[in-house]
């Protein structure tokens, strides 16, 4: 076992990959400050989640509501996974909201960390994006009309607006066509968007360090 | 563990970290493997009475075609199939229902009445009348149904 690791750090150096991830020096700071990882757990449950539910689901208006049904009632562990990634994201929403109090009301935005700020804010609503793509993939009647009202409320931007509203559409009405980009939205596009987001972040994280609890004094 | 050395505290947090990970994976992982696994282990558990029709119909020594339509679910989706049953009786009492799906690639058999031999077309595979082999590539007989005779009415036991 050692000497497998000793064999691959020889290579990879990969211990030295490790203690800067996971050992680094940080100062004391309270449980406010778990909130970013907390985040970035839920995000990891959402993509698990999020993958196996592609295994059986279908966006098209004739399977995507029997698809769904089939998960949750008949597939072993299925009301699990569907309910997992149900609520998962409500709380990755929630998350990523504290975090972001915490790092405003923290001054952790300020120099040197304005990027790490940038992108949380873009992976902010990257996440919004997922919550609204997503939301209409059940295609039951909830879903149906909250995305009507969804991309109607794009529509009311002022000269812009009706090309959005048919943008977002893929067309005048809410259709087959609809479902299928929000689903390519939802599993190809946000997805790659996220990691991106998520590996600069990260690195920006790491290679800044975190800031400590703002004093009194400064 | 050796119980002569202490446990530090960061060794203890430490191992209690990769338990909780592990815990966490395996709550992921037995789940995320049933979920995928699940539907191949399901079984075509319908075992229900299909009706074939009247057991006049067939005559003493000739196995008659009988066509049924029956439902069969696939995931969320419900298709109508048509099943076609051999049933075959020498007495008008004791009957033999068989399938018409050659047992070699699932090509369909026909009954040759002349030569009194099922033949399947693909490969030239020949059947008795009672569905085994007499020549050709197919590996076992012709596959059985368990018959039921009620008022004269045949049924078939299975989907």
């Amino acid at each position: 076992m050692t000497r497998v690791a000793n064999w691959l750090d020889e290579r990879l150096a990969w211990r030295r990959v490790w203690e800067a991830i996971f050992l680094r020096r940080v100062p004391k700071v309270n449980w406010f400050y778990t909130l970013g990882s907390a985040t970035l757990f839920v995000a990891l449950n959402q993509i698990v989640t999020g993958i196996l539910l592609t295994i059986y689901y279908v966006p098209t208006p004739d399977h995507a509501y029997d698809s769904v049904q089939y998960i949750t009632t008949e597939v072993p562990a299925g009301w699990l996974i569907r309910g997992l990634h149900h609520w998962g994201a409500s709380a990755l929403i929630v998350l990523v909201v504290l975090h972001m109090l915490r790092v405003i009301l923290g001054g952790a935005y300020k120099y040197p960390r304005e990027i790490t700020w940038m992108t949380g804010v873009v992976l902010l609503i990257v996440s919004l994006g997922f919550g609204f793509t997503g939301y209409l993939l059940p295609w039951d009647q909830k879903a149906y009309w909250a995305t009507t009202v969804g991309t109607r409320i794009a529509g009311t931007a002022p000269v812009i607006g009706d090309s959005m509203l048919r943008i977002l559409r893929g067309g005048e009405d809410l259709t087959a066509v609809t479902l299928a980009r929000f689903f390519g939205v939802h599993v190809w596009i946000l997805p790659v968007a996220l990691l991106t987001l998520i590996g600069i972040h990260l690195y920006l994280v790491i290679r800044i360090g975190i800031s400590a609890v703002p004093k009194r004094k400064e | 563990m050796d119980e002569e050395k202490q446990v530090s505290r960061r060794g203890f947090l430490s191992r209690t970290i990769w338990a909780i990970g592990g815990l966490i994976t395996a709550g992921f992982g037995i789940p995320a493997i049933a979920y995928i696994i699940g539907p191949a282990l399901q079984r075509d558990a319908a075992q229900n009475l299909i009706r074939l029709g009247a057991a006049s119909k067939v005559e003493l020594g000739i196995p008659t075609l009988f066509k049924v339509t029956v439902q069969r679910k696939t995931g969320w989706i419900v298709n109508e199939e048509e099943l076609s049953i051999y049933v075959r009786t020498d007495d008008g009492r004791n009957f033999t229902a068989m399938s018409n799906v050659c047992t070699h690639l699932g090509c369909r058999v026909r009954w040759v009445a002349d030569r009194k031999e099922f033949f399947c077309p693909c490969h030239n595979g020949v059947f008795d009348k009672d569905g085994n082999v007499i020549s050709g590539p197919p590996p076992r007989p012709l596959n059985r149904y368990e018959v039921k005779v009620e008022n004269g009415q045949l049924s078939i036991v299975g989907g």
